[in-house]
């Protein structure tokens, strides 16, 4: 557990500019489910992700707002459009408050 | 004449220091009762609720019209998906010739709360392909709705057969 919020982001190794990029993002996280009692969900504050914001040279290029019926772990690809060298940076918010930020430098070759 | 200022005065306190009583027990109540608000967003009441799949394209869309959109989408599931907790999904919609995808709605007609995710793009940056796990509950279909900037809405649908539910008891 103490892994949560452990950001990986996957880039091709060689990118143009110009090109369309797919990017993967895992996220360690444990999305908790809505827990049952007789029949009768509990109300407490379930901890999981509910937004990830994707923006690239500063700008937000995808914005993702997510429930708990996505899996433990989870991750997300998503495709833009290269068109100058700088930082991707992916964050993701859970409803406890927590923020997880992961970076990757798209550079040319 | 010598005695009014004094009543008055007393009343005047008393009066001041059962506000600021009240005061204090006002600003204490909220820190100490409820639970803060900013931070518990995942409680029962914040989470989308437990409906039918048609109740949910109800509050999601109204009433507008969702038309089959299976020839410019390309939805991805399994066919069977053995752990109804990881079910890879992917979709990817061809850009319309005029305007953008604005949103990808995917919603699984068969899990308690059948609203699972939305994905938002911005008009130039970013192209509408995404792929993530999803949690299934049970067999049933999977819908993927994408909205056009125009207010168009497009639907592709895919049945998954889940052998073991995703979302626990």
């Amino acid at each position: 557990m103490a892994e949560i919020g452990r950001v990986r982001i996957r880039i091709p190794s060689s990118i143009k500019a110009g090109d369309i990029v797919k990017v993967r993002v895992l996220v360690i996280h444990p999305m908790e489910i809505v827990e049952r009692k007789d029949g009768k969900p509990v109300d407490k504050n379930y901890r999981f992700i509910n937004r990830v914001i994707v923006t690239y040279l500063g700008k937000e290029i995808v914005q993702f707002e997510t429930t708990q019926s996505l899996s433990e772990n989870p991750f997300f690809s998503f495709a833009f459009k290269a068109t100058e060298p700088g930082p991707l940076k992916v964050t993701f918010l859970d409803t406890h408050g927590g923020k997880y930020e992961g970076t990757a430098d798209i550079k040319f070759s | 004449m010598s005695g009014m200022p004094t009543v008055v005065h007393v009343t005047r306190r008393r009066l001041l220091h059962g506000l600021g009583l009240l005061g204090l027990a006002g600003a204490v109540g909220p820190l100490l009762g409820a639970p803060r608000p900013a931070a518990a967003q995942g409680n029962l009441a914040n989470l989308f609720p437990e409906e039918p799949v048609d109740a949910t394209l109800r509050r999601l869309f109204g009433g507008r019209p969702i038309k089959d959109g299976s020839s410019v989408m390309k939805l991805e599931l399994p066919l069977i998906a053995e752990n109804g907790a990881v079910v890879p999904m992917s979709v990817e919609v061809t850009p319309p010739t005029q305007g953008y995808v604005k949103s990808i709605y995917i919603v699984s007609d068969r899990n308690r709360r059948p609203m699972n995710v939305k994905f938002n793009f911005s008009p130039d940056a970013s192209l509408p392909f995404v792929g993530t796990n999803l949690r299934l509950n049970e067999t049933g279909d999977v819908r993927a709705i994408a909205e056009l900037s125009d207010g168009t809405l497009l639907m592709a649908k895919r049945q998954v057969k889940v052998t073991v539910g995703g979302c626990g008891g």
